[in-house]
């Protein structure tokens, strides 16, 4: 049988505030157990929470961004439950008042462009991380109070292909926005996925399952394409799907059951007390929204008309906005967009991969690649001398000065160029003679013997050309 | 001495302070009041280090639920019982910056949720007045040693009438100023909206200096106001020529002891003497008898939140179980006196999904109301007043209350009006009834802290009660 799909996903990205979300404690990853932390991260008897100025104008942006409307008066509430990485005993959230509402995203897909609406935006604080170990378990509390937003979208998603993109162009805009490091892998993003089956035409969808611990968005879709798979294939069997929390598993690629989902938990949720509400002011939320970065798709409509690009460079460049921050750069020196855009996809990021480097491990700068760029628009060195200067330019050199040093030039001086063909012909009856025969690789053989006269200076265009008429008049 | 007469002679601090000290752990034995005593050598080799503060070189007992940080904290629960804060509340350093000394941490109702000081974990704490008499509580270890005369000035946190209530049955002036006026950083809570921090002194005018140096915004309290902080005791004259004061008829009509009400009438005549326009006032008495259970309501919901934190997991008291959900269950169920597990009961049924509308919103509605309806009679009037308690302290046995009767219900509990609106409010002594000690609560508008201690002041020199102690 055949079935509609619906989709909704939960996202929780952690912010990149300085500090925690209620308190002055310091957010950092990777740190050593329980070193960020004061009174307040710890849940101490008396502590307050403080709301983190910088994590508002955060929460703003991506609201903004994902067109949402922004409620300019800030409330929070306390969710309840006991948990051992919970050391309130509750997470303050904002459950009756979302700062951003009603907004939604394009996605681009087979079918063109599919806008998925975006219910809510909220801010509320991180837990602490724990690791359950044989006989104990170890809580590091550095997370705990980390600033976080959580958006929910609407199930508007049918595939795993919908649900990728979705995750994929919220992550691109969060990351140009500035408002997270959006890395999956190391849980600075985090996504929750619900998914249910209904068969085509019915009204009534099927158990709503959620799938956890996607750490990657290639896996967002392994997920969900497995689970389309596994939910239909209960409902051919006239089987009951359970009502579960799934987890996505690396090694077996599948999903499986991390826990049943019984009646749903009652967190009565109530006003947080200790934080009053906090009217914003309307031209400091205005100005805040007035300059939000571009975000990738305006990027991606200017380097379209600007620089003359195709959507698909296009894309690639802003997939890695390292690479597309430094190919803004390059431009500014270098004549022709589209070439630069060439050098940066191609060459540069294949030198980068081939020495598993990045842009700021390299010391390469945009101006000299620019400048190289510039070189071979100019008929001052031949491409394939071009790429001979890139790998000094890689390591932070002139391309001017390594041309010169390396005595490169390119010979583009037509009568200079003659002299050398005619040379050659003279020295190679044989070939013209093959040529005559209808043998045109002899051709090739006589520009390389040109080009190895000039020590490779010779313009290769201009020398083919010329050589071919000079053939014709022997 | 108080503060005043204290600040007058700096040469015998040292002296003055173990003197205090001493005092102090005489008293335990007859008042049981100190959970923890502090050691002041180090406090008083850094003295000259906050010279010339507002406090400097004055005893000062703090109620055991002031974080004291490397200090035990326990706020009279067992589940707290090793607890040392990593930090000091917000008004430690004030105090310590001002000059303060402090000698120890009183005992309270445990947590802070009582009336009586009978729940503490170190047992009940006696009335300095009568032995066989509760202090009242929950800041009853405070009112009593400053009743006993230990120390000229106690912080205390008030509630529901956590100040205003012991001061009346020990004898001493308790202050809670508005809701925001001191920081609550570092307070063990009981219910976040309802919580003041205030303080006991044997007069109006240490309550303004006391008041002068814990005041004012904290950046770590973010209901903490920033409304400038005055110098309050330029404001306490006793001048009452003029001001109108509203004598609330529900809760005298409620009031059925003729020595109490003695006690009142003669202050309020003092004051209309001085010139005050004394005028009775009705309140709603459908609110007022609302003011309770409304009152129970909210503290339970947001105590029962506030204390989620106490699982013996990072601190506390920690019961070894199996699973770390095991550990939180045990630690809580035998950390816990039997009433506060009554409360969280109560607490988390009026939050349940099903309930919250007509039981947890419901009350802050009727909080609403009756914000309201206080409004309505300070727009009129500079300060509202009451008997602070129907009659003395009752005895430590005393289990007669009829908790529905209007006595009860408005008469013992309208004090709570200053939680509710969050307005300053302060009880004076005013007599004796049948022996014991009672006051009279006066409550005004918000901020309005000078205004509220100048009438206080015109109390306090109608009854000649000033630096009043036991055996004096």
């Amino acid at each position: 049988m055949k079935y509609d799909v619906v989709i909704g996903i939960e996202i929780h990205c952690e912010l990149k505030t300085k500090h925690k979300m209620f308190s002055a404690g310091p957010a950092a990853f990777g740190q050593r157990a329980n070193t960020c932390v004061n009174e307040i991260d710890l849940g101490h008897p008396g502590t307050l929470p403080s709301v983190n100025k910088q994590a508002v104008r955060y929460a703003i942006m991506a609201s903004t961004a994902l067109n949402m409307s922004i409620d300019r008066l800030v409330r929070f509430d306390r969710k309840n439950y006991y948990y051992t990485d919970l050391p309130k005993g509750f997470q303050i959230t904002q459950q009756f008042h979302p700062i951003g509402s009603n907004g939604y995203l394009d996605i681009e897909t087979e079918d063109g462009i599919k806008r998925i609406r975006i219910e809510r935006l909220h801010m509320e604080e991180d837990t602490a991380k724990q690791f359950h170990l044989d006989t104990q378990t170890l809580i590091d509390f550095n997370r705990s109070g980390t600033s976080l937003v959580e958006i929910v979208s609407l199930p508007d998603m049918s595939s795993g292909k919908e649900a990728a993109a979705y995750v994929s162009k919220l992550r691109e805009i969060l990351f140009y926005l500035g408002v997270s490091d959006v890395k999956m892998e190391e849980g600075s993003m985090r996504c929750d996925i619900n998914i249910s089956l209904k068969p085509e035409g019915s009204e009534k969808y099927g158990t709503k399952v959620e799938i956890k611990n996607l750490n990657s968005i290639s896996n967002v879709q392994k997920a969900v394409d497995f689970e389309i798979e596994r939910q239909s294939k209960i409902y051919d069997e006239n089987g009951r799907v359970a009502q579960e929390t799934r987890r996505f598993d690396e090694a077996t690629q599948t999903t499986v059951s991390m826990r049943m989902k019984e009646a749903s938990v009652d967190y009565k949720y109530f006003p947080e007390p200790n934080i009053f509400p906090i009217l914003l002011d309307s031209e400091w939320v205005k100005k805040i929204q007035e300059n939000l970065p571009e975000l990738p798709d305006q990027r991606r409509t200017r380097y379209m008309n600007e620089y003359g690009l195709g959507s698909y460079d296009a894309n690639v460049l802003i997939s890695n906005k390292e690479l597309s921050d430094f190919y803004e750069e390059v431009c500014k020196v270098a004549k022709d967009g589209k070439i630069a855009a060439n050098w940066c996809i191609s060459e540069l990021s294949g030198a980068l991969a081939k020495r598993s480097e990045t842009l700021s491990s390299m010391k390469l700068s945009a101006d000299h690649l620019g400048a190289l760029i510039n070189m071979i628009l100019d008929k001052e060195i031949s491409g394939k001398q071009a790429k001979e200067v890139f790998e000094d330019v890689l390591e932070g050199k002139d391309p001017k000065e390594v041309a010169a040093a390396k005595g490169m030039k390119q010979v583009s001086d037509t009568s200079a160029i003659l002299a050398l063909i005619n040379q050659v012909l003279d020295e190679n009856p044989q070939s013209i003679a093959d040529f005559k025969n209808g043998k045109s690789r002899a051709v090739g053989f006589l520009v390389g013997q040109v080009m190895k006269k000039s020590k490779g200076q010779a313009n290769p265009a201009m020398t083919n050309q010329l050589l071919t008429e000079e053939l014709k008049k022997r | 001495m108080t503060i005043v007469e204290m600040l007058k002679d700096k040469e015998h601090i040292e002296e003055r302070v173990y003197e205090a000290l001493e005092k102090a752990q005489k008293s335990q034995k007859d008042l049981n009041a100190v959970v923890t005593f502090i050691d002041p050598k180090e406090q008083l080799e850094h003295l000259d280090e906050v010279k010339g503060g507002l406090l400097e070189g004055v005893p000062v007992i703090l109620k055991d639920n002031v974080s004291t940080k490397g200090i035990k904290t326990t706020a009279s629960s067992k589940i707290l019982e090793n607890y040392v804060p990593v930090y000091d509340a917000t008004i430690v350093k004030k105090m310590r910056d001002a000059g303060a000394i402090f000698i120890a941490k009183s005992s309270m109702d445990e947590l802070a949720m009582g009336g009586t000081n009978l729940t503490a974990a170190t047992g009940p704490v006696r009335n300095p007045h009568n032995l066989e008499c509760m202090s009242g509580g929950s800041s009853g270890g405070s009112a009593a040693l400053v009743a006993a005369g230990v120390v000229p000035m106690a912080i205390g946190s008030d509630t529901g009438d956590s100040i205003r209530k012991p001061a009346s049955y020990c004898g001493v002036v308790g202050l809670k100023p508005t809701y925001g006026r001191i920081s609550r950083y570092g307070i063990i809570p009981y219910s976040s909206s309802l919580d003041h921090v205030g303080c006991f002194t044997r007069s109006v005018k240490d309550a303004a200096i006391a008041l002068e140096v814990l005041a004012g915004r904290d950046d770590f309290d973010m209901t903490s106001s920033f409304e400038p902080v005055e110098h309050y005791i330029d404001a306490v004259k006793g001048d009452v020529a003029g001001k109108k004061v509203a004598v609330l008829k529900n809760v005298i009509d409620a009031i059925d002891n003729e020595a109490t009400m003695q006690c009142f009438n003669d202050v309020l005549d003092g004051l209309r003497t001085k010139g005050a326009v004394v005028e009775v006032v009705e309140m709603n008495e459908a609110l007022l008898k609302a003011l309770l259970p409304a009152y129970y309501l909210i503290a339970n919901c947001e105590a029962t939140a506030n204390h989620s934190n106490l699982d013996g997991i990072r601190f506390g008291n920690r019961k070894d179980a199996e699973s770390s959900e095991e550990i939180m269950i045990k630690s809580r169920t035998e950390g816990f006196g039997p009433l506060i597990r009554k409360r969280f009961v109560i607490g988390s049924y009026g939050l349940f999904v099903e309930n919250q509308e007509k039981l947890f919103r419901q009350a802050q509605r009727v909080r609403r109301l009756i914000v309201e309806e206080v409004n309505r009679v300070l727009s009129e009037y500079d300060v509202f007043v009451a008997p602070a308690s129907v009659s003395g302290a009752p005895k430590l046995d005393d289990a007669s209350r009829d908790q529905l009767s209007d006595t009860y219900l408005v008469a013992e509990n309208h004090m709570i009006l200053g939680n509710f609106t969050g307005y300053p409010s302060i009880t004076v002594p005013m007599g004796l009834s049948d022996g014991m000690p009672v006051g009279i609560c006066l409550t005004g508008s918000a901020f309005k802290e000078g205004e509220l201690l100048n009438i206080a002041q015109a109390v306090e020199d109608v009854t000649g009660l000033c630096d009043m102690k036991v055996g004096d």
